[in-house]
């Protein structure tokens, strides 16, 4: 099972904390932190240990589970779903909003297009760079 | 049934000037509300009509469906609650004032008093009169929770706490919740304490109610607007746009608060402040409280 020590939590963060989770656990998918399969703390459980309200972790499960990322079941617990990773479908539809949003703020800072398109490359090297050095350490 | 409803509540210690002023509030099972406002504002005085402590001079008190000046005993049996400068008999032993509690109410639970006596590491014997501030509070919240109320007020729960006693604190707030139908309206000034467990925000200023919603949809619908060179004249036009619940000018720098999502504020904007390169950003709890406290109109 998954710590709940691996996922961190900051008050004071522009985003609101069931917000932090949904998107700690998307990352740890993303980079394998986060195994399909892996069965994740219970609702209470993490809640005590983050020290938040039981009804901000099930928040944050139920926008997973409606992502398609994780699934609850009956009686055994929340696990990353076995095609969490290759749910695509899914992905996409998650990532039109959040694009959206990085598209219109780098509208509003005066970010051309094409600049955007480096930032986003900058940032996929820099996930490669860190998946090997992680990989090289393993 | 609501657990609390205020209705219309209007309250003022000098005539003519109210310290509450037509304040609607109603709490249901299950919920946290972190009640917001910076001193002065009113929180002390709405928590203390809530409880029926004071009346006020206008509108409607509902605790458990009954008015609690009218019936006292009967909704104050329900009600937990921890007073901002609590006194407790300096003279008692901590065990004496808990067997005070324990006859005056029927469902205290000693299996919660003796567990939140070892939690808070406390033998009984102590005197009050000799304890700190912090270990006082940690008694009243002792007194305030055991027997299992179905509503937790408080004023600055964490007033003169460090920051372990705080965390020891939250971990006490977040296990009475565990108690289905129980709910919580709590002041403070701790930001961070107030995301880990509020599920809703309720801020006043200057006696008026101006935000009562979800923590998270206020964290993601607050946007902060900042652009240089700003006038009174824009200053005026940031407060005509639609959603805005601050606006000031600070060191020749405009900062706004608008509510709504970042395309509908950023169409919202005026030309004239278009031309000062405007920036729209997330905004924390914390700076929303600064900016709504130092921003007003």
């Amino acid at each position: 099972m998954v710590p709940p020590s691996h996922i961190h939590i900051t008050p004071g963060d522009d985003a609101p904390i069931y917000r932090q989770i949904v998107r700690q656990v998307i990352a740890g998918v993303a980079s394998g932190d986060l195994a399909p399969g892996e069965r994740l703390p219970s609702l209470r459980a993490l809640a005590k240990a983050l020290v938040v309200a039981p009804l901000t972790v099930k928040k944050a499960y139920e926008v997973l589970e409606s992502d398609g990322l994780i699934e609850t079941k009956q009686g055994q617990g929340t696990f990353i779903r076995i095609d969490a990773a290759k749910s695509k479908q899914k992905a996409s539809e998650r990532l039109h909003s959040t694009l959206r949003r990085l598209v219109i703020e780098a509208e509003v800072a005066g970010i051309e297009p094409h600049e955007l398109q480096t930032l986003i490359q900058q940032a996929t090297q820099a996930l490669q760079t860190e998946r090997r050095t992680k990989g090289d350490r393993a | 049934m609501s657990i609390l409803e205020l209705n219309g509540i209007l309250r003022s210690y000098e005539r003519g000037i109210p310290v509450l002023e037509n304040v609607d509030l109603s709490i249901e099972a299950g919920e946290v509300v972190g009640l917001l406002g910076e001193n002065g504002a009113g929180k002390t005085t709405l928590i203390k009509i809530a409880l029926g402590l004071l009346h006020p001079q206008e509108g409607t008190v509902r605790l458990f469906g009954k008015d609690p000046t009218v019936h006292p005993v009967a909704t104050k049996r329900r009600v937990g609650y921890v007073s901002e400068n609590q006194v407790l008999p300096p003279q008692l032993r901590i065990i004496d004032v808990l067997a005070m509690h324990r006859e005056l109410f029927s469902s205290w639970d000693e299996a919660v008093e003796l567990d939140l006596l070892d939690r808070f590491e406390f033998t009984g014997r102590e005197r009050i009169g000799k304890l700190s501030k912090g270990q006082a509070r940690r008694v009243a919240v002792i007194c305030a929770i055991t027997h299992r109320p179905e509503l937790l007020l408080l004023d600055e729960p964490a007033g003169g706490f460090d920051p372990a006693a705080r965390r020891e604190f939250l971990e006490v707030a977040l296990q009475f919740l565990a108690n289905e139908g129980s709910a919580i309206l709590f002041s403070s000034h701790q930001m961070n304490d107030v995301e880990r467990i509020a599920s809703r925000i309720c801020m006043l200023r200057r006696g008026q109610k101006i935000i009562d919603q979800s923590l998270d949809s206020l964290q993601e619908s607050a946007i902060l607007v900042t652009a240089g060179g700003g006038t009174t004249a824009h200053l005026q036009s940031m407060r005509d746009i639609q959603g805005c619940l601050s606006a000031r000018l600070s060191n020749g720098e405009l900062r706004s608060v608008i509510m709504g999502s970042r395309l509908e504020v950023d169409q919202r904007l005026t030309s004239a402040i278009r031309e000062n390169e405007p920036r729209l950003s997330a905004i924390s709890l914390e700076e929303l409280f600064i900016e709504l406290v130092e921003g007003r109109p």
